[in-house]
């Protein structure tokens, strides 16, 4: 992998810190020895999207940089912050507490916060390796490996049978959902690296596959689940039946499918919602679903279900279709049978009916979204390898098909899943290919999702910390929102997502020991309020105890803690550029103020020139030493602004803090300067204007003492 | 361990302030545990002293480092050539680090940054106490644990003197009377009558009294000797 050039440098510097390691993504995410746990929603992320690091950089205001760490390791990071199923959040340890973090809202601020910053990045990725890959399919993994394969010099060229890329993404999911420029811009970040794309282009009908396979030095099959399953039951065949794929490419696609004024949908998965949905949208008033499962066992995510319900679609639980009774051609509804098991003792698919209990729902369409399967006819007389079932032929440890570099990824080898998911799947057939054309092993060298997660949170920790509400997101009304295919989901604005960024409790972005300087002398274990050190021979931080509130690594006499995010270095190192060079002529003085980022406003709000603001992440984190240092780099005073402790996120700091003040102000003492020029403060976090008129009183002080000439 | 205390930062001036180029040299272990002179309390020393050389006009540069511990030879290996880049080094070790390094610095001076206290304890958190002096023959099993060496202001050997008063000294009341604990605590072990027992006076050659003191540990340095012998043999062949 030595001769891979690494692609980051383009980075702004200010971004270039977002990425703990540089190198495209394949190289970072190469299997390497991770000793550190990652946090539960980075964990559960299908590319382990380092969630707290981004949701930090937010609560700090810098945008760019969670867009740095989010599009570091997905290349569709538009489109999941729109329709990802968010398993970040399921698995978020707030869950124990109140409400998990709205992760998924929190990227969508990211994204449309920093549209002209990712335009701007946007270039061409120079072709070095001399060597060309054939993608067929555009959807999410189909992207994803383009992406990494363009980022590590390769020549990409990508077959899509639709007019426009991305696959399921652009030609089935609706745009109430996703909205088309939304796409684009994932597709588009893409698209710039300089790869050749051949849209309209089935493969079958308008070129081979060994057209394709005899073209390229590799190629990656991308195909997704393209063709909707139907049912074997009677009528079905005939007018007024459809399947789920062929009406959503139709909706994508702008053309109205005929529906009559009852439509019955058959099915409880996601796709059978966007089906049942985007017929309201049609102007159908009366939709209604079937589906063999109770509320609690329906396939589909909760949200989605409750949003259609509210949309006015009735759901009948617990029947399973019968027979689609017609009367002519025209059909009529729908016989269906009582379900009385869905999964076996063993939870595996095997439902059970009562014949004896049948009723009828009358409609005038019915769509049928069962499930979708590959279409890999064209495979037929190929190399690669179909099995009796219709399932490509392939090996999960190299991601190779039958035929010898021909490769697969996402749903057509892994089966139906999410998008990120197959983003996954994109990235480890993309380190395949690669490693094929260099002719190097593959097995045991594709990256590994799997990581160990930080356990749950402690039930005595779970009770220190304060209760903070998920904010809420704000929707179209239902009786709005069923008129167009618009996106009904409002985007949070900057003060809805810095309140809700600074809910995140920083989980695996705490406290780390270097066990090199700990001399074991228990001063972390004795401060901590969460009790995460337990020192034996070193120090140990437990990262499920760890809040990340720093308390501990001022406090540290051998600096031997550090924080794994915004460590104090990153501020204390900054402060001489903060501060700039101080005018020796200046009217008024110059304050540093060390404000807590937790609080909403806190970086919003302006302050005079004169005062310049350093947002921490909690001021448990600001040291003797940080004060000293913007003294020492020309303040005329320097100033802690605590929010007050009724809204403080942690617990117990508050003495810890006014005691190194207090330490502070006997240091300067000693090199006569005046004690004063050191102050604690207090700001009501509720008001933004407090912190402006707290840090305007301390420099009137200041100002009074007089301006440091030396 | 030992407990150190920082110099008062005029006093560390005056020994600095001709210097051009000072490293702060921290030790990261007994002087770190009582806040005098561990990596953290170096980078405070270092802050002061540069902005001590702003206030007086003089231009200065003073960094920090740390090592584990400044009383073998190992730990300063890595650091040695850097070391070589100043023009003082203010070392926070304790005595015992001071005199240690500076027997290794060739030209450049060590100074001390700190004061060396005494052998003591974390009694809690910021409260370290004296528990011992070193004196080079422990008695504590006739004293109940208590060491009236080091925490008799007089040192008796048989007391308490006329001085106690309430169970405190009568240097100051907030000093414990040695001797007041001795005679409870060894009530509480059932042993009082041992205290009527008189000790002879001690034979102190064993504490400072008898010149600086060596430990060597003729097994272990038998066996260092020899390795190193055989070392210079083979180098002397080639």
């Amino acid at each position: 992998m030595s001769d891979v050039i690494s692609k980051d440098e383009e980075h702004e510097m200010s971004a270039d810190s977002a990425v703990e390691k540089k190198g495209t993504h394949l190289e970072r995410m190469a299997p390497v020895k991770d000793s550190r746990p990652y946090s539960p929603c980075r964990a559960a992320c299908p590319v382990n999207t380092d969630v707290q690091a981004y949701v930090g950089f937010i609560a700090q205001g810098r945008y760019n940089e969670a867009f740095e760490v989010i599009r570091s390791v997905n290349p569709i990071a538009s489109v999941c912050s729109m329709i990802c199923h968010h398993p970040c959040e399921q698995s978020c340890r707030r869950c124990n507490v109140d409400e998990p973090l709205a992760v998924r809202p929190l990227k969508r601020f990211v994204l449309e916060s920093t549209t002209e910053y990712r335009r701007n990045k946007r270039k061409l990725v120079e072709k070095t390796k001399g060597k060309s890959i054939g993608i067929v399919g555009s959807g999410p993994s189909g992207l994803t490996a383009a992406n990494d394969l363009a980022d590590l010099g390769y020549q990409v060229s990508i077959y899509e049978r639709h007019p426009v890329l991305g696959g399921m993404l652009a030609s089935a999911i609706p745009p109430y959902r996703l909205p088309r420029k939304t796409l684009q811009e994932d597709i588009d970040d893409v698209i710039s690296k300089g790869i050749e794309v051949r849209t309209g282009c089935e493969i079958g009908r308008d070129i081979t596959i060994s057209d394709i396979i005899s073209k390229h030095d590799a190629v990656l099959l991308a195909l997704g689940l393209s063709q909707s399953r139907s049912l074997n039951i009677p009528g079905v065949d005939g007018p007024g039946v459809l399947l789920a794929i062929p009406f959503l490419e139709d909706v994508a696609f702008g053309r109205k499918p005929a529906l009559g004024g009852r439509v019955l949908v058959i099915g409880g998965g996601n796709v059978a919602m966007d089906v049942a949905r985007s017929a309201r949208r049609l102007g159908v008033n009366n939709v209604e679903m079937i589906c063999l499962e109770s509320a609690e066992e329906m396939p589909a995510w909760k949200w989605e279900v409750d949003e259609a319900v509210e949309e006015g679609i009735s759901i009948h639980h617990r029947w399973g279709p019968k027979a689609v009774s017609r009367e002519g051609d025209k059909v009529k509804g729908l016989e269906v049978v009582k379900v009385t098991q869905v999964f076996d003792t063993n939870g595996r698919f095997s439902p059970a009916f009562d014949n004896n209990q049948t009723k009828f729902i009358e409609a005038d369409t019915i769509i049928i979204t069962i499930g979708q399967m590959a279409n890999v006819s064209f495979l037929k007389d190929s190399p690669v390898q179909v099995d009796e079932r219709g399932r490509v032929v392939w090996d999960p440890k190299t991601h190779m098909s039958s035929a010898r570099g021909v490769f697969c990824s996402g749903e057509v080898v892994t089966g139906p899943g999410s998008a990120i998911a197959a983003a996954a799947s994109g990235h480890r057939s993309a380190m395949a290919i690669h490693l094929y054309l260099q002719g190097e092993n593959i097995e045991g060298r594709l990256p590994s999702y799997e990581k160990e997660k930080i356990p749950q949170l402690p039930s005595e920790v779970v009770e220190r910390i304060t209760k903070e509400p998920r904010m809420k997101i704000k929707h179209l009304p239902p009786e709005t929102r069923c008129s167009s295919f618009t996106a009904f989901e409002f985007n949070y604005d900057e003060e809805e997502a810095l309140k809700e960024a600074g809910r995140c409790r920083g989980c695996g972005g705490g406290a780390v020991v270097d066990t090199k300087k700990c001399m074991a002398c228990l001063t972390c274990q004795r401060v901590c309020p969460y009790g995460a050190p337990v020192v034996t021979s070193v120090s140990e931080i437990r990262p499920e105890y760890c809040q990340a509130c720093g308390l501990c690594a001022p406090e540290c006499p051998g600096e031997a803690i550090s924080m794994v995010s915004y460590d104090v270095r990153e501020f204390r190192d900054a402060l001489p550029s903060v501060i700039g060079s101080v005018d020796p002529k200046r009217q008024d003085p110059v304050i540093v103020a060390f404000l807590c980022s937790h609080h909403v406003g806190v970086l919003g709000f302006s302050l005079p020139e004169n005062i310049r603001k350093v947002a921490v992440h909690c001021t448990s984190r600001i040291d003797v030493n940080d004060l000293l240092k913007a003294l020492e780099c020309g303040a005329d005073g320097v100033a802690v602004v605590r929010c007050s402790s009724a809204t403080c996120k942690y617990k117990g700091i508050e003495n810890r803090v006014k005691a190194r003040v207090e330490r502070t102000k006997q240091l300067v003492s000693m090199l006569g300067m005046e004690a004063g020029r050191v102050g604690i403060l207090t700001a009501d976090s509720n008001d933004v204007a407090s912190y402006s008129s707290v840090c305007e009183e301390f420099a009137n002080g200041i100002r009074q003492m007089g301006l440091r000439t030396r | 361990m030992i407990i150190g205390s920082q110099k008062p930062i005029d006093e560390i001036w005056s020994m600095v302030k001709d210097f051009k180029k000072v490293l702060v040299f921290a030790c990261n272990t007994c002087v770190a545990i009582c806040h005098a002179g561990g990596e953290k309390e170096a980078e405070t020393i270092a802050t002061l002293l540069r902005m001590r050389a702003g206030q007086e006009g003089k231009s200065m540069e003073v960094n920090f480092a740390s090592v584990v511990r400044h009383c073998e030879p190992e730990y300063f290996e890595p650091v040695m050539e850097e070391l070589q880049k100043y023009d003082l080094i203010l070392s926070t070790a304790c005595g015992v680090g001071v005199n240690f390094l500076s027997d290794r610095t060739g030209k450049i001076p060590v100074y001390p940054g700190i004061n060396t206290s005494f052998y003591g304890a974390v009694e809690s958190p910021g409260n370290f106490v004296e528990l011992c002096a070193g004196c080079g023959n422990c008695i504590l099993h006739l004293t109940g644990g208590i060491c009236p060496i080091a925490r008799c202001s007089k040192t008796l050997m048989n007391g308490p003197c006329g001085g106690t008063n309430k169970g405190k000294c009568e240097i100051s009341p907030d000093v414990d009377c040695a001797w007041y604990l001795i005679v409870e605590r060894m009530k509480k072990l059932g042993n009082l009558e041992k205290l009527a027992e008189i000790q002879p006076p001690r034979n102190w050659s064993t504490s400072r009294d008898g010149g600086p003191r060596r430990v060597s540990l003729e097994h272990i340095r038998a066996y260092e000797e020899q390795e190193e012998l055989k070392s210079e043999t083979a180098g002397g062949k080639k």
